[in-house]
């Protein structure tokens, strides 16, 4: 499955990301930053909430006439002379694009980062048809000379791992000679790159929005990468997610204000590259021939469902940046590779529950990442939105919880076992008590007593207290026990 | 240009008017004006001098060094960064304000009196041109429009306008006309959105570039000079 | 002024103190308080796994037990935004949606109803101590009191507030997340415990009782000296501790 990355089983995923300590570390300190830079932007720009009211209109709108604008953006596209692709599957998309590289009979190809091309797996298509596929944006290039590791995170692909650990991979594969240090690291990709991009006969790229009312696409970089795949080779494929769209370029303003600022704090980035079908014939420079590949792969499923405000995502990975979650297990826990709070919404409704049925618990519904989307998708709520379907739908709970769940509803629908099992709670409890508090518990309290001690249930509960006290009429409480 | 081919449409999009519960809109589906309009109330009431301030600042967030000239001293000021940077080469856009702003005439002087060589992006031959980009120190262009906020330039790709002067040198140095300078992205898009609207043809390719190339992909250190420029230089002319 | 007290279920049976300190707090401005004694749980434990069937018999127990009151105040924001959550819960039943939103519109966490309706910055208090407070997520982001406790801690005499580092991250409790996802919810709660440790508070205040016993109970397991208190115990504190 395209989408999955690491270990089968979510909890070995999870035992190696607690494990990880440098991950950890670099997580944590990318966190902090990353969030600071977010929320300095925001109030630097002011009326923040104002803008994410603004963007989630946006969305709002454009998801609800997503055929119509694909429409117009497909039309635009093919009067500037590119070809247009609607891919309804993964296999599709590939199987298009693989085919127009046949046909350009390319062995080198320059790919500028892109999350849909990573959820439909094209590098693993291309490369059993023989190509050189190479990945530009320095991250994702270092995750491909180090065997194709996954990337952990949507914005910085290769944040799990340290400088030493890129120095060495640098050194084995490529014979790297520097230090460690960012800089030189940095320029010794750039060499290696720059004659990469020169000798490119296809570049790919992503979308990070598409433009209806004119078939422009809009990649937002800071490296130059896009820029070189869609200034030097000759033929240029552009694949976007099927809602990545915006009807004009008013909004295309918004949203990438939106997006610069949630993802990095940046005003702007370095690049916006705005690309509207092939160069003109006259024009020196740019790929003569355009594609542009519409991916639905399984989107169209979460339209009119309560889930429809996923696909409003810009892929900021703000909510990412805030979860301590993620800050804890890291990136290739989720098993996916969209990570997080929008990797635990979008995953399973991509995926199914069946693989992924463990993401949506992993959160504490903290609302961090609500609070934080830029386009206001209610995250934390669509958590709890996938742990009932899992539970009422796809009868999925395990046996245990449902009995306890059966036993909580009896409970808290009855004030008089509810009545009955509170007054009992400190005796059924005794046998754990030792010196005044619950160091090991039973059955499901085992779990909790694990890390930390249990309070002992008082015998004189809240209600014992201020029954007491009205019956004997005193109206000035005294200091409980 | 020849039309381009659209595959597999109508089925596709069938499909996502079925989700979402409807007959497909093929027409008449109305933008709406937006309850919100946050975007415009940025740096609204500024004068273009505070504007210029604002696009000074925002340079030192972007690693960009900023001078400011009048259109008399600009010559001086664009052979001191090339001095500066030690170019030796340099590529320049074609662009006709190369020589409304008297740049033009004095690329002899440059050479004679600094060993500099200046070369205008040929139309006539593209594949010199871009060997010309890939060979240069530095690459030069005019700002089409100028963001304050963000400290970006416009590029808008054309014929003499090539998208390699700005991205394969080591080093871009923009002229901005201060006439140029709106506060931020959304007079840009704006205009840009009324050139579509009025039939227009918008360039093959629209660069908002906003300093030199940088990443942060190694723990989170901002390394500046990746794959595009790795220095960059604005040069503010006072035009009115 | 009538309030109904919300006492939820670790109030009232694990942090009964912090109940009597409401009741306390409350009565001292006039309020006539009473105890809706059919009052169960609020039923999020079940809500937030998903049994929504098996959340409603509760929403409708405290929806009926609370019909009559004028208001009903809660010593935990995330409980009293349970209450929210019962309008959509029962949307396809509208008398009970009526009832729902009802109950919605008088209910108020502790410090919001002090604060908002009674219009009080300053109760008074007393408590001699360096303390640091904890801003639970679903009082603050989901039920949108933000300023209320600080202020209201600010004008405690004696008290010196310290500021908690990466307060707004989550303590890990997270109901039924802390048994579900144990080992992560560990890491959460030792990384507030660290940053509760690096404030040098001794007394760490909350205002919500889950995270207080999840925080308090790893705490209490790794024999940290610090004490864990409610915030309406500390608002209705006079000096004497």
């Amino acid at each position: 499955m395209p989408l999955h990355v690491g270990e089968k089983a979510f909890k070995s995923r999870v035992e190696k990301g607690l494990g990880n300590e440098f991950m950890r570390g670099a997580v944590r300190s990318a966190q902090g930053r990353l969030q600071d830079s977010r929320s300095h932007a925001a109030e630097e720009l002011g009326d923040w909430e104002e803008w994410r009211n603004l963007g989630q209109e946006i969305r709002q709108h454009t998801m609800e006439n997503l055929d119509f604008y694909l429409q117009q953006l497909s039309e635009k596209v093919a009067e500037r002379g590119g070809h247009v692709y609607f891919a309804e599957t993964a296999d599709d998309a590939n199987h298009y694009i693989s085919e127009v590289i046949e046909k350009k009979k390319a062995r080198k190809i320059a790919k500028s980062k892109s999350m849909v091309t990573e959820e439909i797996a094209l590098n693993d298509i291309l490369e059993e048809q023989g190509c050189n596929v190479v990945e530009t944006d320095l991250g994702e290039y270092i995750l491909q000379i180090d065997d194709h590791d996954p990337p952990s995170h949507i914005v910085a692909p290769a944040l799990h791992k340290n400088k030493e650990q890129i120095r060495d991979v640098f050194k084995e594969k490529l014979g790297y000679l520097h230090t460690e240090k960012p800089e030189e690291l940095t320029l010794f990709a750039r060499e290696q790159l720059r004659k990469e991009f020169l000798s490119a006969e296809v570049g790919i790229t992503g979308c990070n929005f598409a433009v209806a009312e004119s078939g422009t696409c809009a990649l937002v970089t800071n490296e130059g990468n896009a820029r070189m795949v869609s200034t030097l080779p000759k033929t240029q494929i552009t694949v976007m997610g099927m809602e990545r769209i915006v009807p004009t370029w008013e909004e295309l303003d918004v949203l990438v204000s939106l997006l610069t600022r949630a993802a990095v704090g940046q005003k702007l980035t370095s690049y916006v590259t705005a690309l509207t079908g092939p160069k003109e014939e006259s024009e020196g420079d740019g790929p003569e021939e355009f594609h542009l590949v519409v991916v639905d792969n399984g989107r169209s499923k979460i339209l009119g469902t309560e889930f429809q405000e996923a696909l409003h995502c810009i892929r900021c990975a703000a909510c990412i940046n805030v979860c301590p979650v993620y800050r804890h297990i890291g990136g290739h826990a989720y098993g996916s590779i969209y990570p997080g709070p929008i990797g635990a919404v979008l995953t399973p409704l991509l995926a199914g529950y069946e693989d992924y049925k463990e993401l949506p618990y992993a959160s504490s519904l903290c609302g961090a990442c609500t609070e934080v989307c830029p386009v206001k998708i209610p995250l934390h709520e669509y958590l709890i939105d996938h742990r009932r379907n899992i539970v009422e739908k796809e009868n999925k709970s395990n046996l245990s919880e449902k009995l306890a769940m059966q036993g909580f509803h009896k409970l808290a629908g009855s004030a008089g076992l509810f009545n009955i099992a509170t007054k009992m709670a400190p005796f059924l409890v005794t046998p754990f008590v030792r010196d005044g508090t619950i160091s090991k518990g039973p059955g499901p309290l085992k779990a909790w007593t694990g890390a930390r001690e249990l309070p002992l249930p008082q015998k004189e509960r809240f209600r014992d207290w201020f029954k007491h006290r009205t019956k004997g009429g005193q109206h000035i409480a005294k200091r409980g026990d | 240009m020849q039309r381009g081919e659209i595959k597999n449409r109508e089925a596709f999009l069938d499909k996502v008017a079925g989700q979402l519960g409807r007959n497909r809109r093929k027409d008449n589906v109305i933008r709406p004006k937006w309850k919100h309009q946050v975007q415009w109330k940025v740096l609204a009431d500024l004068t273009e001098n505070e504007l210029v301030d604002v696009l000074e600042k925002q340079c030192e967030v972007i690693h960009t060094d900023f001078i400011r000239t009048t259109e008399k001293e600009l010559d001086a000021k664009i052979l001191q960064v090339l001095q500066a940077y030690g170019v030796k080469t340099a590529l320049t856009s074609d662009d006709s304000r190369f020589s409304s702003f008297g740049l033009t005439n004095k690329y002899q002087d440059w050479k004679n009196s600094s060993d500099i060589d200046v070369f205008k992006w040929d139309i006539e031959s593209p594949g010199q041109s871009r060997h010309l980009a890939e060979q240069a120190d530095a690459g030069i262009t005019f700002s089409d429009i100028t963001l304050a906020e963000s400290g970006t330039v416009v590029l808008f790709s054309s014929d003499g306008k090539g998208r390699s002067v700005s991205l394969l040198p080591s080093t871009y140095i923009a002229i901005i006309p201060k006439s140029s300078l709106v506060p931020r992205m959304s007079q840009a898009a704006r205009e840009i959105h009324h050139q579509i609207e009025s039939g227009g043809r918008i360039s093959s390719c629209i660069n908002f570039i906003s300093g030199p190339s940088n990443s942060a992909d190694i723990e989170m250190n901002l390394v500046v000079g990746v794959h595009g420029p790795i220095k960059a230089a604005y040069i503010l002319v006072e035009d009115r | 002024m009538k309030v109904s007290i919300f006492i939820t279920c670790l109030g009232d049976v694990f942090y009964v103190n912090a109940g009597k300190a409401t009741v306390e707090l409350l009565e001292r401005y006039g309020c006539e308080v009473d105890f809706p004694e059919t009052q169960t749980c609020c039923g999020q434990p079940a809500y937030n796994s998903g049994y929504h069937e098996k959340t409603k018999a509760a929403a409708k127990n405290m929806i009926t037990a609370f019909e009559h009151s004028e208001y009903v105040v809660c010593p935990s924001g995330s409980c009293a935004y349970m209450f929210r959550e019962y309008e959509e819960l029962l949307q396809n039943e509208p008398d009970w949606k009526v009832k729902a939103a009802a109950l919605k519109r008088k209910t108020y966490e502790l410090t919001q109803f002090l604060t908002e309706i009674l219009q009080i910055e300053n109760t008074g208090a007393e408590f001699h101590a360096k303390a640091t407070y904890h801003t639970s997520c679903h009082m603050t982001r989901l039920l949108g009191v933000k300023e209320a406790p600080l202020k209201l801690l600010s004008n405690v005499s004696g008290l010196e507030m310290v500021d908690l580092p990466n307060r707004h991250d989550c303590c890990g409790f997270g109901g039924t997340f802390s048994v579900k996802m144990p080992e992560i919810s560990q890491q959460m709660v030792d990384e507030k415990a660290l940053h509760i440790e690096e404030t040098d508070a001794d007394v760490l205040i909350g205002a919500d009782g889950g995270c207080l016993m999840n925080i308090g109970g790893r705490l209490n397991r790794q024999k940290k000296p610090i004490k864990v208190m409610h915030i309406a115990e500390i608002l209705n504190s006079r000096g004497d501790n």
